[in-house]
């Protein structure tokens, strides 16, 4: 019966209240350095900052137009690698050689996008992942370029000087603004592929490609535009993140476990929606960094310097987060594979089913169709 | 009246299989013409070279004067011609209108103009009080319709119907034979292709039968019905006694 109740999907088009809501949740959010600073607190917002980024680009291609790549490190790395070559051994400021990553990964994502959308479904996916391989490989191997597997040590960032302020890229402030800054443009640019005509496009290719193409949609041009966009930021978020960590190596830039966390980000969340990676990433990264190290916990105050809990996890759990991994996935694919966000709306439009019969008299029927 | 589609010489071959050889007719503006055949006669086949989701291995064929083989199929919707499919493709996980939209949004850049339009086909076909509705939970007379509707969203100028009346109880047919005519009366030209024979009688101005990959006769239905070679590939030949 649940596919013949109307849609749960919350009207399409600009609401101002839900934009004020928007701008003033990025707001709060902007303010929380400056009330505290402890480093590993701002660690785990940059952290989820980044993965929504991460996510959100990989739901334009995955969540809107339906096609799984499960290769999107090859873009990320992309972005890692170009940012911190420029840097390193050019001299070239970072925010310029961001440009420059996104239009490499760009244009790799349309190189990769004319191979592997010849292939659908699970022969596309595993092709993407193949892609991303060659590239992980070729990183290791080509090494007068890539330095190989010794990877890539940031020295310096030189600082931002404008007209009208200077920024000094030294602790986590800087990369939280800039981490946040990006989640938001990605979201916003989920929010317009939702809103205009590319969003059906998209969507209706992920629906049935056939169906999609006899009505006037060429799907190969719009994969590979959907493709570009998700490559775009994903790079921009691999540049950020290199340069946040000050280093880059073959595995951490390309390696498969970055595609399938951008994956995973969407489907915990809720694919092919806009605040679906933005659950997803809050629900992964807190999983993933409080096993890897609990001490946030503490700088938060939600557990006190002596506490067991901390040395239980560090010691017998920080490297099972892998394993926590495989079991949240399971746990959502099997009872909520619309994701959390999937699951609050089940209960939402159940409590206000539960409302509208208590509401209408007995012996009438509930005004829930 | 002057062909709007053209089809000439058309062969298509899977291999050593020839699913058509050789197939020609027109089909004139503002026309319904009924493509008929036992099972595995190469009807689908044929729309599908004539949509572009194949070019045919061999002949041409011509959409208003021009040649339109090796055409995708979405160059095709664009030039005004679309086709609905016989195993219904609804885009399940998006709503009715969102259904139709997808096809208005072929003519236009605009949500508004593209839901206007929407909400227009899908009072043609009488589903307007399903719009909010996931398509994915559509009953199939209604599945039927929403192929319809999200078609004429496209504002084809020529309609290729693949069975649409296939699985359908006699009152759901019957709506579908009172809308294709009144879509002939707003002058659309329709291709249907059609197993039960009462209603592709009623319908069609003019008969095309497919066997076995190859035209076997065309006319008007009563000529096409009495037809001795159509009668054997649809029964068997005569026994003697």
């Amino acid at each position: 019966m649940r596919a013949l109740l109307p849609t749960l999907r919350a009207p399409r088009g600009f609401s101002a209240p839900a934009f004020l809501a928007y701008l003033a949740v990025i707001a709060l959010v902007a303010l929380v350095p400056q009330l505290s600073r402890k480093p590993l607190i701002l660690h785990m917002w940059i952290m989820v900052f980044l993965a929504i980024a991460q996510g959100s680009a990989w739901n334009v291609v995955g969540g809107y137009a339906g096609q799984y790549s499960v290769g999107h490190a090859a873009y990320f790395g992309m972005g890692a690698y170009i940012t911190m070559l420029l840097l390193e051994l050019h001299q070239v400021a970072p925010w310029y050689g961001i440009a420059v990553a996104v239009a490499g990964s760009v244009l790799l994502s349309v190189i990769i996008g004319s191979i592997t959308f010849r292939l659908r479904g699970p022969y596309f996916v595993l092709a993407s992942i193949a892609m991303a391989e060659i590239i992980r490989l070729a990183a290791l191997h080509f090494k007068d370029l890539t330095r190989g597997a010794e990877g890539i040590l940031l020295s310096s960032i030189p600082p931002l000087e404008t007209r009208w302020f200077t920024v000094r890229f030294l602790g986590k402030v800087p990369f939280f603004y800039a981490t946040l800054g990006l989640a938001v443009i990605v979201i916003s640019v989920n929010w317009l592929v939702q809103h205009t005509k590319l969003g059906y496009t998209f969507q209706a290719i992920r629906e049935d490609q056939d169906a999609a193409h006899s009505l006037g949609i060429n799907p190969t041009l719009h994969k590979n535009l959907a493709l570009m966009i998700s490559a775009a930021f994903t790079a921009s978020a691999g540049g950020l993140f290199a340069l946040y960590v000050r280093f880059v190596d073959p595995n951490i830039a390309f390696g498969i476990d970055v595609s399938v966390q951008m994956v995973l980000i969407c489907i915990i969340g809720g694919i092919g929606t806009i605040l679906g990676p933005v659950v997803g990433s809050v629900v992964l990264v807190l999983l993933s960094e409080t096993l890897r190290n609990p001490k946030w916990l503490v700088q938060a105050g939600l557990l006190g310097d002596e506490s067991p809990t901390v040395a239980f996890i560090e010691g017998r759990l920080s490297n099972a987060h892998v394993l926590f991994y495989g079991v949240l996935v399971v746990l959502v694919v099997l009872f909520a594979p619309d994701g959390f966000l999937g699951l609050l709306r089940t209960a939402v439009a159940r409590v206000k089913r539960r409302l509208a019969a208590r509401r209408s008299p007995p012996g009438q029927p509930a005004g829930a169709a | 009246m002057p062909a709007i589609l053209e089809i000439k010489h058309v062969s298509k071959h899977f291999g050593g299989l020839a699913a058509n050889s050789d197939v020609s007719f027109d089909v004139g503006l503002g026309e319904i013409v009924g493509l008929i055949g036992p099972n595995g006669a190469g009807k689908t086949t044929l729309f599908n070279c004539i949509t572009g989701y194949y070019p045919p291995t061999k002949g041409d064929v011509l959409f208003k004067g021009s040649r339109i083989n090796g055409l995708q199929p979405d160059a095709v919707c664009r030039l005004g011609m679309v086709r609905t499919w016989q195993k219904v493709r609804p885009l399940a996980k998006m709503s009715v209108i969102d259904n139709v939209m997808v096809g208005a949004l072929a003519r236009t850049h605009s949500l508004q103009v593209a839901r206007r339009v929407a909400h227009e086909k899908l009072e043609v076909v009488r589903l307007d009080h399903k719009a909010a509705f996931l398509a994915g939970g559509l009953p199939i007379g209604e599945r039927k319709k929403l192929e319809v509707a999200r078609a004429l969203a496209t504002r084809p100028e020529m309609l290729l119907l693949d069975e649409v009346m296939g699985g359908l109880n006699q009152a759901e047919s019957e709506e579908i034979i009172l809308l294709i005519l009144e879509l002939k009366k707003l002058g659309l030209t329709q291709v249907v292709i059609e197993h039960d024979m009462k209603a592709i009688m009623r319908l069609s101005d003019r008969l095309v039968v497919l066997n076995s990959g190859e035209k076997l006769a065309e006319g008007p239905p009563r000529e096409v019905a009495t037809n001795k070679d159509v009668i054997t590939a649809y029964l068997g030949e005569a026994v003697d006694a």
